[in-house]
């Protein structure tokens, strides 16, 4: 249950250029949101995503870079909510890059350290047995750990 | 008196109301029954009560002179759907980033 949500992509191209991608705000916002990023480890910056009012997201995402590894790894902190003083997502983004065998990257994704979630979901699915939502968050979360 | 509603993380992430979840995920239990579980007062209880009930954890039925609480789904739900958001949302973005650097790839 260390990493909620996980993701591994592989590129063909090698880790300088898919860092560029991560940590340029240009480029950052040609795939990713708009943003006001800088590699610099303390900096606070903000992402603007679609509002899900459902979700009570109103869209804005506030960072602050944590953590810089040129070319290898990048993290930093992701809150949002209906306000900024009291976010609903308290979480950590964490970027790793790996050169692969043939010369390009394995990029991998973690979002996690979700607050009040990460001893919450082992606790409820084990004991509150729900055993259909137990069953489909395991099976997801197993799905983003294999 | 602060009127604050908790999210569903807030909620979750305190013990005491995490043990009246699981008290309740066994039977539904009058708030009177619960509160005899817990070394704290009555106003304490309702409190956490009532943040279980506006975050969609439990619901409470009047029978009689008791008040009944109720494991409820909706709040648990809320909880995935979250998860579930992000997730789609980094797997898209991600699909969106290797579509962009295959385009411009200059080939060696």
């Amino acid at each position: 249950l260390e990493g909620i949500i996980r993701h591994e992509f592989v590129f063909t191209q090698p880790p300088e250029e898919v860092w560029n991608y991560l940590t340029d705000p240009e480029l950052l916002a040609l795939w990713l949101m708009p943003n006001d990023f800088k590699p610099v480890v303390g900096h606070r910056f903000q992402f603007k995503a679609r509002a899900r009012l459902g979700l009570k997201f109103n869209g804005d995402i506030y960072c602050r870079v944590l953590e810089i590894i040129p070319f290898r790894k990048l993290v930093y902190s992701w809150q949002g909510g209906m306000s900024k003083e009291n976010p609903s997502l308290d979480s950590i983004v964490m970027w790793t890059l790996t050169s692969s065998p043939g010369g390009g990257t394995i990029l991998l994704l973690e979002h996690k350290g979700f607050r009040g979630m990460k001893n919450s979901l082992a606790w409820f699915t084990m004991n509150i047995g729900w055993a259909k939502i137990g069953r489909r968050l395991r099976n997801h979360i197993n799905q983003k750990t294999l | 008196m602060t009127k604050q509603v908790l999210d569903v993380f807030q909620v979750i992430a305190n013990p005491e109301r995490r043990h009246m979840l699981q008290m309740l995920s066994k039977e539904s239990l009058t708030i009177n029954a619960l509160a005899r579980n817990f070394e704290m007062s009555r106003p304490a209880v309702s409190k956490h009560i009532k943040a279980l009930n506006d975050a969609g954890f439990i619901s409470i039925q009047d029978i009689g002179r008791e008040r009944y609480c109720t494991l409820k789904q909706e709040g648990f739900i809320e909880l995935q759907e979250w998860i579930e958001h992000f997730d789609n949302f980094w797997k898209s973005r991600l699909q969106k980033l290797q579509a962009l650097l295959d385009s411009k790839a200059p080939k060696k």
